[in-house]
């Protein structure tokens, strides 16, 4: 456990004993009822439970032990970032056939490419002007420039993107709960499965017919990372400690009238949890012991890149506390922000936004020696067109587009794919959204054929659909 | 038609038209004839060799054999009721030993959540106390039955399964949608029969009969009960306004209806022949083709009065608008088309040809063709705005700004309705490849019908009064005891069939079909009482016994029931987020259980950006709290989420029962319970006339429905110190005890 995630200030304002108040506040919230098995876990913290699909690990150590997945709503253009196409094209109607469910003939204006590109580190892989900061660290990125979905439109690419499928004709879950649930945590203290900021589809965090308890809970910045994490602040005092003993006292005869039942046990453990969740989660939103150096490498404190930043510290953060799958959505709700179709200016801002905080996690995770077990993905529902739609911005693009991938075993400062020559469609070793998934499972140690789960007598897969794990940016 | 027009004024009148089809309200002399033949049967088709395997899996599934009323078994208890005897001779058959029956006031909390979802008060615990007559325990039960209360609770069971929502995607349902779910609350408390039940919320209408022949010879519609009219609101909820919204209406209630009221799972069948059940792929789409012909419309609820008042409202706000927009258009019109023009000129020659084209000159390629371009063509005003000069810009500017300062006046209150369409009724339904409303096999017609029909089946009345009359006939195999087996298990927390939404093959089997088959017999000659069988129920001394087991008792009834399948004990249940969110106001008298109306969201106002609604108060019972699911926005609270609340957009017979840390964090931590615990001390406090000691009694009878034991009172006492302010943290104390979330 990393020293700084239980900071003094911080549980001081809450229980002043510091590290015996949470002693005593975990046996009384238990009500003594497992105080022995207690003392135990607050010896060895950091092992949690093992997951329901031991038939789907592969052997040996997996190469990474946390995921942090970025998700960039409303569909990042690939043309103006990470997939530069000269403008030979630009003012000339194209012929977008193919495009959504349009099958005949369809003519569409080519918009230029506004952006300026040049060639970064030892590589040379060439990142638009709107990236300058993960230009500089693209050698340790490998970018996929031939990704594929089948859906054009938010909600259905949104869905097709977290679950693998592109209907939802059940309830299927998304990829950080299929992974919760093959894996389950790797501590007692925090949930494995983690959302920071809005979604564009409350599907991204759905447990599905998993379950409830494996679906993403949601984080935020700020005092109060989770729902009702802490009590009102009239109850916040010693006072609550005294009551916890008092309610593990009068809970004593029914725990004893009802020791047979699992449900009592488990809503111990449920007390338990949330206990050790209002002790250690506080700790770890407060930046507090977070040099300045660092909280500059993010981005925290300028105008612009301070939200965003936050988030990606938080992550890290959630990291060092084996926080398994941490999914954090920007610019999310509705279609998203990143939907330019009026004017590809409108990606401007939202560039700045999460280039300098990605590029900082990205060097601080190397700093840390963590970026080797920290798998990091970037990605949206999908790409944008050539043309527009009689504006200054473009279409929705899910025949091609480009994520990238950094960290947890993958090459650095390589390019995988191609699109075609206008950027339309994916024609290199195409890679459908779910090759991103199998990729994820890969590395952080689970075979994507046996992502499985029975419903009713009918077995359900995560991976569907594409060609498997993209092994060849993987080292 | 003038009369049509004027009848549609009338609200309650529009309903009636609603909730049957329009020809009936004033026949033609040409429609002057007798009821219809039935329609010639298409030609035989050729054996279909799947036929026999459909025959032979019918004949062997348990569920689709007639319901033959058992004996009831003698001997094995002294209780005169059935259900007893039933359940006894199950325990002597597996050698298991029942634990004794629990005491009164866990019975009265337990029968009071059951029956109205609300905790006794001390009164009701005095009282049941006091009464030592053997008919204590049946005039508690009447009591409760006879609450308004009752239907509020019983409704969100049903409505979890009839998958309710107030809001689902763009669901056209969605305004007014309550008033489906307030009707039935008042169906439930007016101990409506279950067959009613069903077949006013397919056709509109209660009754039996469909039609009747007039004195002089016209067969008309037999209208419903104006009320049922809102029981409608189960078939306009399934409607979506999605991509395949000409066909989801259908889609979803075949699913609703055969998962509900059938209580078997042909959702397989809509992508292929089921692999278990006997349900062919054509079943699934002839039971389509029986709402196919539905469209939703809405039905206006206002008074006349009301209605011309939104008339002249309107009247002035177009008033008022009209010449804005003028002045508008004409700003705009001469930059507008000069730009389009240049547009135009820009694309290839032929392309302009067909845009130059009248749009009825144009053939149907050209069209599409034209159709293509038309985001291309257009010219929006941001673009205009780039070609004026400042001052116009300006000007512009002002205008808008005045023409978005006028309001609309507010939508007046209406109903989402469905009827039948003729067109659509005249259309032929055919199967979908893969489930694919875009992708109709052509060459696959279907006629209306479903699963199991019977050769005697006709549609002569209409297609749902067809399907209507044979899901409630008394010898339907199904229908009475898919609606017993959720009963039970709505009051035991499983069902004496565990799968009580899958009474196929893959659902297995019953753990006591003798109980389900003699219920299910006396519910049908009981005339489908709901109200009979709760009664039924709940004064059987198997409902009576304890929930708390002996170790020892555990350890010998293990082998054989080890999982309380044959119900030697009260199976100990979590409160569903309802009860848990009405006791907590409720024990801090703070309650407003005022029936039916719309929906209110606890959510904040940033959560719902796009859904803005007004702030409400938010201490109605849990019951009207929103729920459902849309893409882009949250609909339900995390409260409602954190306790396993469905979001209603599949039926949910049995809700799961999670035991989480955010649910330990919600009754710690959450503004309600800090709220509400400053009101529950005060109340205490004064009801014991601010004596702390007297307070603590009353407090653990609001809260958990019982006085405290006396080394509960002492603990109490020594840690309050005679301090009223440390009554807060006392009632916060109450409701994270364990004791208050289960039900014993």
């Amino acid at each position: 456990m990393n020293s700084s995630t239980l900071d003094k200030t911080a549980l001081s304002k809450l229980y002043p004993c510091g590290k015996v108040a949470r002693r005593r506040f975990l046996y009384q919230a238990a009500g003594g009822f497992l105080g022995t098995a207690i003392s135990s876990l607050w010896a060895q913290e950091s092992t949690g439970d093992a997951g329901k699909l031991a038939a789907a690990r592969l052997p040996g150590e997996p190469k990474a032990k946390s995921v942090i997945y970025l998700f960039m709503c409303g569909g990042v253009s690939h043309i103006d970032t990470f997939d530069p196409k000269d403008n030979k094209f630009a003012g000339k109607l194209m012929d977008a056939v193919g495009f959504g469910d349009n099958l005949a003939e369809m003519k569409r204006p080519v918009i230029p490419c506004l952006r300026t590109f040049k060639p970064y580190g030892k590589s040379g892989i060439p990142v638009s002007d709107w990236f300058p900061e993960i230009g500089g660290v693209i050698d340790d990125i490998a970018v996929v420039r031939s990704m594929f979905c089948h859906q054009t439109n938010h909600f259905p690419a949104v869905l097709e993107h977290a679950t693998g499928k592109p209907l939802r004709q059940f309830e299927h879950p998304s990829l950080g709960s299929w992974i919760n649930y093959a894996l389950g945590t790797a501590n007692k203290n925090l949930p494995a499965f983690v959302n920071i900021g809005r979604p564009s589809s409350p599907v991204q965090l759905t447990g599905g017919y998993l379950g409830a308890s494996y679906a993403a809970t949601p984080f935020q910045t700020g005092d109060v990372p989770i729902p009702d994490l802490l009590p009102p602040t009239s109850s916040r005092s010693a006072e609550r400690d005294r009551q916890m003993q008092l309610l593990g006292e009068l809970n004593r005869q029914f725990r004893e009238d009802y020791k047979l039942e699992s449900d009592i046990a488990a809503r111990v453990k449920a007390y338990e949890l949330a206990a050790n969740m209002m002790l250690k989660a506080p700790a770890i939103v407060n930046f507090a012991t977070e040099p300045d150096h660092v909280k500059e490498l993010y981005g925290i404190g300028q105008k612009e890149t301070d939200d965003f930043g936050r988030q990606l510290l938080l992550a890290r953060r959630l990291v060092e506390n084996n926080v398994r799958f941490i999914q954090i959505c920007h610019a999310g709700g509705g279609n998203g922000s990143w939907d330019a179709h009026d004017d590809m200016k409108t990606h401007g801002p939202l560039c700045r936004a999460v280039d300098k905080p990605i590029a900082g996690l990205i060097k601080d995770l190397k700093q840390r020696g963590m970026l080797d077990s920290t798998l990091v993905v970037f990605t949206s529902e999908f790409g944008r067109t050539p043309w527009s739609q009689n504006t200054k911005g473009r279409d929705h693009n899910g025949l091609g587009f480009s994520s990238w991938l950094a960290g947890g075993g993958v090459k650095g400062g390589v390019i995988e794919g191609a699109t075609d020559d206008v950027g339309f469609k994916a024609v290199e070793s195409p890679h459908y959204i779910s090759d991103l998934q199998s990729t994820v499972l890969k590395q952080i140690g689970l075979d994507y054929k046996k992502m499985d789960f029975v419903l009713n007598g009918r077995p359900f897969h995560l991976v569907e659909e594409g060609n498997g794990p993209i092994t060849k940016i993987l080292s | 038609m003038l009369s049509t027009r004027l009848l549609s004024l009338i609200p309650l009148a529009a309903l009636i038209l609603a909730a049957q089809p329009p020809p009936v309200a004033k026949p033609k002399p040409a429609a002057r004839k007798p009821l219809a033949k039935p329609p010639a049967k298409p030609a035989t088709p050729a054996p279909d060799p799947a036929d026999a395997k459909i025959a032979e899996r019918t004949a062997r599934l348990w569920s689709l054999q007639p319901v033959r009323k058992p004996e009831i078994p003698v001997g094995a208890t002294a209780s005169a009721n059935p259900i007893d005897a039933f359940i006894a001779d199950k325990w002597r058959e597996k050698g298991l030993h029942p634990v004794g029956q629990a005491d009164k006031l866990t019975l009265l909390r337990r029968v009071s959540y059951s029956l109205t979802g609300l905790p006794p008060t001390p009164a009701e615990q005095d009282a049941f106390l006091a009464d030592t007559t053997p008919e204590a325990w049946a005039k508690v039960v009447d009591r409760l039955l006879a609450s308004d209360q009752h239907g509020v609770r019983w409704a969100r069971h049903w409505l979890d399964v009839l998958r309710y929502a107030d809001a689902d995607a763009t669901m056209p349902a969605a305004n007014g949608i309550h008033y489906w779910r307030d009707w039935v609350i008042a169906a439930l408390n007016k101990d409506m029969p279950y067959d009613e039940f069903v077949r006013a919320q397919l056709l509109g209408s209660r009754y039996k009969d469909h039609t009747t022949v007039t004195a002089t010879g016209y067969r008309v519609k037999v209208p419903g009960p104006q009320e049922d009219a809102f029981a409608l609101g189960f078939l306009a909820r399934a409607a979506l306004t999605s991509d395949n919204k000409e066909q989801d209406l259908a889609l979803n209630t075949v699913e609703t209806v055969s998962t509900a009221f059938m209580g078997m799972t042909v959702g397989c069948a809509k992508c292929h022949d089921h692999k278990f059940d006997p349900i062919r792929q054509r079943d699934f789409y002839a039971m389509k083709a029986i709402f196919d012909p539905l469209v939703t419309r809405t039905v206006p609820l206002a008074t006349p009065a009301e209605i011309f008042a939104n008339g002249k409202a309107t009247e002035a706000y177009r008033k008022k608008k009209e010449p804005l927009d003028a002045a508008i258009e004409s700003m705009i019109a001469a930059h507008r088309e000069r730009l389009y023009d240049e547009r135009v000129a820009e694309l290839p020659a032929d392309v302009q040809a067909i845009i130059r084209k009248a749009e009825r000159l144009r053939t149907p390629a050209e069209q599409k063709i034209a159709d293509d371009y038309y985001p291309i063509l257009r010219i929006d005003a941001s673009k205009i705005k780039e070609v004026m000069t400042p001052e116009e810009v300006t000007k512009y500017n002002a205008l808008l700004k005045e023409q978005t300062a006028l309001t609309r006046p507010p939508a007046l209150a209406s109903f989402v309705t469905v009827e039948e369409d003729s067109d659509r009724l005249k259309q032929p339904t055919y199967i979908l490849d893969t489930g694919d409303p875009m992708r109709p096999m052509k060459d696959k017609p279907v006629q209306p019908g479903f699963p199991f029909q019977s050769a005697t089946v006709d549609f002569r009345e209409g297609r749902r009064e067809g399907f209507a009359d044979w899901l409630t006939a008394h010898d339907n195999p199904l229908f009475a005891r898919v609606a017993v087996n959720r009963i039970w298990a709505w009051h035991f927390g499983e069902g004496l069939h565990r799968n009580t939404s899958d009474f196929g093959v893959l659902g297995s089997t019953p753990t006591d079909q003798k109980l389900l088959d003699y219920l299910a017999s006396e519910f049908v000659a009981h005339n489908y009482s709901m109200k009979w069988l709760h009664r039924a129920i709940v004064t059987s001394d198997t409902y009576k016994l304890a929930s708390q087991v002996d170790p020892a008792l555990a350890a010998a009834n293990a082998q054989a029931d080890a999982r309380n399948s044959y119900l030697w004990h009260f199976r100990l249940e979590r409160l569903e987020a309802e009860p848990i969110w009405d006791t907590i106001l409720s024990m801090a008298g703070d309650l407003d259980d005022s029936i039916g109306g719309k929906s209110f969201s606890i959510l904040k106002p940033d959560a719902r950006r796009r859904e803005a609604l007004p702030a409400e108060p938010a201490n109605r019972r849990a019951a009207y709290m929103r729920r459902g699911y849309i893409p882009s926005t949250d609909v339900m609270a995390n409260f409602l989420q954190v306790f396993d609340v469905d979001d209603g957009r599949t039926p949910c017979p049995i809700r799961t029962q999670t035991v989480t840390a955010p649910q330990a964090l919600f009754t710690m931590n959450d503004e309600l319970v800090e709220k509400e615990t400053v009101r529950f001390a005060d109340r205490v406090l004064k009801e014991a006339n601010g004596d702390v000691k007297a307070a603590v009694p009353l407090a653990f009878r609001y809260a958990i429905g019982r006085p405290p034991t006396p080394p509960e009172t002492d603990r109490a006492i020594t840690w309050l110190d005679n301090s009223p302010d440390k009554l807060k943290g006392f009632a916060w104390l109450l409701v994270n005890l364990d004791e208050f979330i289960y039900v014993r």
